[in-house]
């Protein structure tokens, strides 16, 4: 079986187009040359900070100081610093204050306390933005080698039924292999459905989590990818690369069991086995096979050529939207909310209901 | 055919105004951020200035800077002006906040109108070309 698989081949560079990758990383090195333009004054102000309170230390110890004033712009006279215990401190807005040197340095204290957090603040806001930098540079560095990525159909080996779908199964057909599914494998695709439904359940934790960063992240990925179909893409590829690094994640995407996406990594594959649905809808099984990571699913927009599919929130974690085939999203569509759909019915068109239900809870 | 073209040509101007008023739109938000900015960093001075006024001794002595004049004031006063300047500051904020809001809101406008604009230009220009 493993000789017979189909599977599409697409070079990183066509999804991620080395330069506009370039640019996007340009700007993320821009901006952290900022913030780290910012921290070095904080740095700056805090280094000053202490210098003055030990200054504020030292000066009561004496009941005066010799020094030498400064008078206009180039001159000095020797003067004597008097009243050493007393000084009027900017409290801000142009407000002083006498305070004696402890108060003072109290004040000071405070104040510094107030700049390391800005400046830890500062620090983390690097952080974020060099990791960004990293991913991009990771992205140029493979889209650049030529990587690529190659899905594959997955064909299940536990069910003699997947014998003969394996045959037809090709990614850029809409086969169905309705005459195909038939009963038995429904019964148990519900079962298995109920299972998952749970195990979304647990996921919707995590899985909101991640829809975060997959927002901000998500616009990077925008200007990178091309068109509208790859914004579900997007998203999902953009969580499953945080979530998982699991090259089952696009295939997930186009399947119910996606959402374990966002708990079960590894037991991915063992639900994707159960969820057999991959070989109607003939979307890429996404198997071991795949060689990144990267799940901006160019197949993903093959697959969703179809028509009718459920809409799809970009936005939000991907939590088992199926695209169904054709022939049944007519039925299926009424019923279906944005991620509801079911592959399994793909088999059975004369059933209305969208037996797999896996809502977003 | 040179009504089609007298019509690529409304169209066309149409969106140039449209451009324009978008960019002025920016511009003003770009203002109106800027101008929040520097009200954000008064404030949390003058909220600073406030907790340290609070931990002064009754007698302690303040003193405000007015231009090159350092005029000793009374620590119940600066309380409230403080207190005043912190109000209005955050008054300001709410209403920059309602401004920016409303900027943003016309700026999406403008866009779809343009967005819609530019397709109809080229609707038109692919039937011209087909003809």
């Amino acid at each position: 079986m493993e000789d017979t698989r189909r599977g599409t081949v697409t070079s990183l560079a066509s999804l991620f187009p080395v330069e506009e990758a370039q640019k996007a990383a340009n700007r993320v090195q821009g901006a952290m040359a900022e913030k780290r333009a910012e921290l070095d004054h904080l740095l700056g102000f805090v280094a000053d900070n202490n210098n003055l309170i030990n200054l504020v230390h030292k000066l009561p110890e004496e009941l005066s100081h010799e020094i030498m004033v400064p008078f206009g712009k180039a001159a000095f006279f020797p003067g004597r610093l008097i009243h050493t215990n007393e000084f009027l401190v900017l409290l801000g807005e142009g407000y002083y204050a006498e305070r004696t040197s402890k108060q003072t340095a109290e004040i000071l204290r405070r104040r510094g306390k107030a700049l390391d957090s800005q400046v830890d603040s500062l620090e983390a806001m690097i952080k974020d933005l060099q990791a960004e930098a990293n991913f991009f540079g990771q992205t140029i560095a493979e889209a650049a080698e030529g990587l690529v990525e190659i899905r594959e159909d997955y064909i299940e080996e536990d069910t003699h039924g997947e014998e003969s779908k394996s045959g037809p199964l090709k990614q850029h057909t809409s086969d169905l292999e309705k005459t195909e599914a038939n009963n038995e494998e429904y019964t148990r695709m519900v079962a298995r459905l109920d299972e998952l439904e749970k195990e979304e359940e647990l996921a919707a934790e995590s899985g909101n989590d991640n829809e975060i960063y997959e927002q901000t992240t998500e616009d990077d990925f925008h200007k990178s990818v091309s068109p509208v179909d790859q914004s579900n893409n997007k998203s999902i590829a953009t969580e499953s690369a945080e979530k998982h690094h699991n090259p089952d994640i696009a295939d997930q995407l186009n399947f119910a069991s996606l959402d374990l996406q966002s708990n079960v990594g590894e037991g991915k594959n063992a639900a994707a086995k159960k969820v057999k649905f991959v070989d109607h809808t003939g979307k890429p099984l996404i198997h071991h096979e795949e060689k990144t990571v990267k799940a901006t699913t160019a197949s993903k927009s093959e697959v969703q050529h179809q028509p009718s599919q459920p809409s799809f929130d970009s936005h939000k974690a991907f939590t088992g939207s199926i695209v169904e085939h054709t022939e049944n999203l007519k039925t299926l569509n009424g019923q279906s909310s944005s991620s509801t759909s079911s592959q399994v019915s793909g088999s059975q068109p004369s059933k209305p209901v969208s037996r797999f239900k896996m809502q977003r809870r | 055919m040179s009504s089609l073209t007298s019509a690529v040509r409304d169209l066309q101007r149409d969106l140039e105004n449209k451009t324009n008023d978008l960019s002025k739109l920016q511009k003003d938000i770009a203002k109106n951020h800027q101008v929040r900015k520097k009200y954000t960093v008064q404030l949390g001075e003058n909220e600073l200035v406030l907790k340290e006024l609070d931990l002064l001794n009754e007698d302690a002595n303040v003193y405000k800077l007015i231009g090159p004049v350092l005029v000793k004031q009374d620590l119940a006063e600066a309380n409230s002006n403080v207190r005043k300047r912190i109000e209005y500051i955050s008054a300001e904020l709410k209403r920059l906040d309602a401004t920016v809001q409303d900027l943003e809101e016309k700026q999406n406008s403008k866009k779809d109108a343009i967005l819609k604009l530019q397709q109809r230009i080229q609707s038109i220009q692919t039937t011209k070309g087909k003809a």
